[in-house]
């Protein structure tokens, strides 16, 4: 990196930005579609002009034109990132003087994963060789904006935190509801943002100033940063076939003036404004003088879209991903069983947790590659904050910095190597982290001893820089059955810490009664004594209705839940539910699976093992069944939606067959293993999924590779499990290449497998000419595929 | 916004079989969870024509049409209409959840999605054709990149042209699949002369295998 000294920015004044650069251009002639960043090389004299207007105007900082200067859009032009970039800088550079200049980042114009293409990884390398290029040509502040999407905000804000020393200021854009289009609010977009050290942070484009009252008022209620806010010059509205803004200037600098008195300290201007709009707000805040702004500080932890603060009412931290003691979840994380671990999630959000707990220590796998891919799953799927819970520092970075939000660390205790290893995390990636009370002689049986520790952790954090209102403590909770006199001493320590430290605390409750018959007496006892002390987040399992009916009465009795409304929603209509068992036992299966009634196949298939063998269900009703449906669907008799409904039932009466036969006779059903993958470029997984779900239904093992999977997986994927059949989708004629790609690839590598392809714009003719050993028009053409393959007939 | 079972149902394949109340409040329930949660938006513009060179230009963008069937469906206007439209992205996020956790909910969701921005689709082009009148001009069915020989590879060009990342956070991958998925982008002639809307869509269409070809309508 070049060394260059940066300017000294005072942020405790007002600092006024630029107007657009686009509506500019527009003056200018610039046709739609064309990339304004050319213009840097090709007019760089109306570039220079413009910054020059804006200066003229009153600007603080100019803004370089570099928003969509990165290599994704640059991809098919003759110019290089270096090339746009720095001439941008260099042309700005020279307008400015002693003025500042802000490099500009926009978004990289691709949705990220898992919805989009765009991996982290790519986004953030993409981010650092713009900022790498535009530091070392002399911008002074690094200006991410327009994002909508946080984890791309992200991943912007590392990229310039690990390849500049320069100031960031980052700014989002929200819709009409308050929200960005990929569902951020102001209060996570603060929580998540602040917390990874931006010095600045707010609101541009899509919205007028007025629109935008709302959600600068809830940035000044969180942030504890300055409030930028560059509002559009009123919403777009079409005149004569041309885009107009209807905001004047002098409008708009008497919202500049309200935003001001309410506290905002950097103002500009975004979409549809120009130098008039900049030089009326230069004239409004000469008479003004920035707001001293008190924030309330707030302990919470954050998903890209849902903020949970806890010390409000009391918040669950769902405990049951984590493999200590369950034999079921630690299967799932040997076979890479996503779905499994996925509907854990599933369950405990439906269930009332507010936070989930995420472990995956196994000696068996390798935990730093399973925490990431379960937390990306997580994220995609889940909008519950996470918990991540490791006992190795590497594992715990490598999942905050991929986190899409402001993680918990589960965590640190007093222990000084401990300390020191986790706090420098904690600091960067801006999570907030569990402190445990023990340290090198173990826990203290005394709860002032307890205290001792965590002031000692608190201390530390604070000389790292962290905020206490980001640490919680865990005052560790002891066994009755070992350790029953200092039960109690949790409780105290849990009043102590509180009263003295101010800081939120969390417990491990289900401890308490290891050893003990009927657990969950204790369990929501303790839980019971442990909230009225002032626990904050107990982390339990929301699937025991003892402990969640133990919080939710809590919340009423304590008047957290107003009117008890949420208890009066959970428990009114209560009774009504218990009805329908009775009706089960006389069902026939066949008709279930035929009709697709897969609420009842669970229970039943529950019954009939007690009768008879895993197999004989699986011959007798499962495939028999299936068989029917499958011809009634080639007849016409039925259509797509009324043979999944009998799929689906199928695959919950095998949901309970595999557990049946796991935990009896410690055994798999397979009738062989299929891998499925939709191929590279293409994400449409429906179809790919539908032949999942029906060949799980005859018994066969299925690896789903997922969406957009790259030849090179596919290979790696079949050589690694042996597999010998494999089915591909691709939907588009542009990513029925990449099927031919995938197929060639596993030829090359000499690998004795048969190929099935199938998707849309595929036939039979297609199919032989990609070099694919069979076509399936559709998915029960894949079942007869399969089923002939491995010789089930 | 409303969806149309009928359509939906179409899309899913529905070919007059008997089904039950079950499955009618599934689609009604995925009907009402799709409106629920689709944020429609759009962006359009209108350009001049140009014709140069067998290539129509639309002015004031980069846009240069090449291919033959788009020329034939711009052949008697004089101004085109670029428009793309989106459901937003919490309907994919939906699709793909219940596609892996309940994936008759989630074949439904996306036919109850497909419906939807189809539909969004047509009430814009109501109200262009109302707006167009004013001017004392007809317009053309919509055009998209798809059908006949214009390659789903202008995708890129058109939202560039829009600049629908940044207005309506509409996406192009390198595979030219829109993201959001529930996206369309098309173009509509503006013409001095009336009537210039086909009643069969399908016979303008090269794609012969298309399932819902059959029974005169066209696809998405």
């Amino acid at each position: 990196m070049v060394d260059i000294v940066c300017k000294k920015i005072n942020f405790n004044d007002f600092l006024l930005f630029d107007g657009a650069m686009g509506t500019m251009l527009d003056k200018y002639g610039i046709k739609r579609g064309e990339l304004p960043e050319i213009y840097n090389i090709l007019h760089p004299e109306i570039i220079e002009k413009i910054h020059n207007d804006y200066i003229d105007a009153g600007s603080d900082v100019i803004t370089t034109n570099t928003f969509g200067a990165n290599r994704h859009k640059l991809k098919n032009l003759q110019y290089t990132v270096s090339e746009i970039v720095g001439s941008a800088v260099k042309i700005a550079r020279k307008a400015a003087g002693d003025r500042l200049v802000a490099l500009d980042i926009g978004p990289i114009g691709q949705l990220m994963e898992p919805l989009g293409m765009l991996s982290f990884d790519d986004a953030y390398e993409t981010f650092a060789e713009q900022i790498k290029i535009g530091a070392s040509e002399g911008a002074d502040i690094i200006l991410i904006e327009t994002m909508t999407d946080i984890y791309e905000a992200k991943a912007a804000i590392l990229a310039a935190k690990e390849n500049s020393s320069l100031p960031i200021i980052c700014t989002m854009s929200y819709q009409n509801d308050g929200r960005t289009l990929t569902g951020t609010d102001p209060i996570t977009m603060v929580n998540v943002l602040q917390a990874l050290g931006v010095d600045a942070i707010g609101v541009n484009c899509s919205l007028g100033p007025n629109e935008m009252l709302p959600i600068v008022t809830e940035l000044l209620k969180y942030s504890r940063v300055p409030v930028i806010v560059q509002p559009n010059a009123g919403l777009p509205k079409l005149k004569n076939r041309q885009t107009v803004f209807n905001v004047e200037a002098h409008e708009f600098a008497e919202y500049a003036k309200l935003m001001a008195e309410m506290g905002v300290t950097i103002l500009g201007g975004c979409c549809g404004t120009t130098s008039e709009h900049i030089k009326a707000i230069k004239n409004v805040l000469k008479n003004l003088e920035p707001v001293k702004r008190n924030v309330q500080k707030i302990t919470a932890v954050s998903s890209s879209s849902l903020t949970v603060v806890l010390g409000e009412d009391i918040k669950i931290i769902g405990e049951r991903i984590n493999p200590t003691g369950k034999k079921k979840l630690k299967e799932a994380l040997k076979n890479n069983n996503m779905d499994y671990i996925l509907t854990e999630a599933i369950n405990q959000r439906d269930a009332g947790a507010d936070i989930l707990d995420v472990n995956v220590g196994l000696p068996e796998i390798d935990e730093r590659e399973v925490m990431i891919q379960v937390i990306k799953e997580l994220q995609s799927v889940v909008n519950l904050p996470l918990q991540i819970d490791s006992v190795r520092p590497d594992v715990i970075e490598a999942a905050v910095r991929i986190y899409n939000g402001k993680p918990l660390i589960n965590s640190v205790n007093g222990k000084e190597e401990v300390m020191e290893s986790i706090f420098p995390i904690v600091k960067k990636y801006g999570a907030c982290v569990i402190g445990l009370t023990l340290d090198d002689s173990g826990i203290p049986s005394k709860a002032e001893d307890r205290l001792k520790i965590a002031e000692k952790i608190v201390r530390r954090a604070e000389e790292y820089g962290i905020d206490r209102a980001d640490i919680i403590i865990d005052c560790l909770v002891l066994t009755a059955s070992a350790q029953q006199s200092e039960v109690k001493e949790t409780i105290r320590a849990v009043e102590l810490v509180k009263a003295t430290l101010g800081v939120k605390t969390t417990l491990g409750v289900s401890n308490v009664s290891f050893g003990l018959p009927q657990r969950e007496i204790l369990n929501r006892t303790f839980l019971a004594a442990a909230l009225t002390a002032g626990l904050d987040a107990p982390i339990l399992n929301p699937l025991s209705a003892n402990m969640i009916s133990t919080v939710n009465a809590f919340n009423v009795l304590w008047n957290n839940d107003i009117n008890s409304k949420k208890y009066i929603n959970a428990y009114s209509s209560f009774e009504e539910k218990t009805i329908t068992k009775e009706v089960v036992k006389n069902r026939d299966l066949n008709k279930i699976i035929i009709d697709g009634l897969k609420e009842e196949a669970k229970e039943l298939t529950v019954e009939l093992l007690k009768t008879m063998s895993e197999m004989e269900i699986v011959n007798k009703y499962l495939i028999p069944s299936l068989d029917i449906v499958g011809k009634k669907y080639e007849s016409g008799e039925i259509f797509l939606p009324q043979l999944l409904q009998s799929a689906e039932t199928v695959k919950k009466a095998f949901e309970v067959i595999k557990e049946s036969l796991l935990l009896s006779t410690g055994t798999k059903l397979s009738k062989g293993t299929i891998a499925l993958a939709t191929v590279k470029g293409d994400i449409h997984d429906i179809g790919k999924n539908i032949v999942k779900i029906l060949l799980e239904n005859y018994g066969f093992e299925v690896i789903d590779l997922g969406k957009d999977v790259h030849e090179n997986d596919v290979v790696n994927a079949v050589k690694s499990g042996n597999i010998k059949l494999v089915g591909l989708s691709a939907l588009m004629t542009t990513t029925v290449r990449s099927m031919q790609e995938t197929i060639e690839a596993l030829r090359e590598n000499n690998l004795d497998c048969t190929v099935f392809v199938g998707g849309a714009v595929l036939n039979e003719e297609y199919a032989e000419m990609i070099g694919a050993d069979y076509y399936a028009k559709d998915a029960t053409e894949s079942v007869k595929i399969a089923r002939k393959f491995f010789k089930c007939e | 916004m409303k969806i149309e079972k009928k359509e939906v149902l179409r899309y899913l394949g529905y070919k007059n079989q008997k089904i039950d109340k079950n499955l009618i409040d599934l689609i009604e329930v995925c009907c009402k969870e799709i409106i629920d949660i689709c944020k429609e938006s759009f962006v359009y513009e209108i350009f001049d024509i140009e014709r140069k060179n067998n290539q129509v230009f639309l002015l004031g963008s980069t846009l240069v049409l090449k291919d033959k069937d788009i020329i034939n469906h711009l052949a008697s206007s004089k101004k085109c209409l670029v428009m793309a439209a989106t459901l937003g992205i919490a309907v994919d996020n939906r699709i793909a959840y219940y596609s892996r956790f309940n994936i008759t909910k989630g074949l439904i969701m996306d036919a109850c999605a497909t419906t939807a921005i189809e539909n969004l689709c047509d009430e814009l082009q109501a109200e262009f054709m109302e707006n167009a009148l004013v001017d004392n001009l007809h317009i053309t069915n919509r055009y998209s990149p798809g059908y006949g020989d214009f390659s789903i590879e202008n995708q890129g060009d058109i939202l560039n042209v829009l600049d629908a990342f940044k207005k309506i956070g509409l996406s192009v991958t390198e595979s030219s699949i829109m993201l959001p998925r529930k996206s369309v982008t098309a173009f509509i002639g503006l013409s001095e002369i009336e009537n210039l809307k086909s009643k069969d869509k399908c016979k303008s269409c090269k794609n012969k295998d298309c399932d819902f070809r059959k029974d005169g309508r066209y696809c998405v």
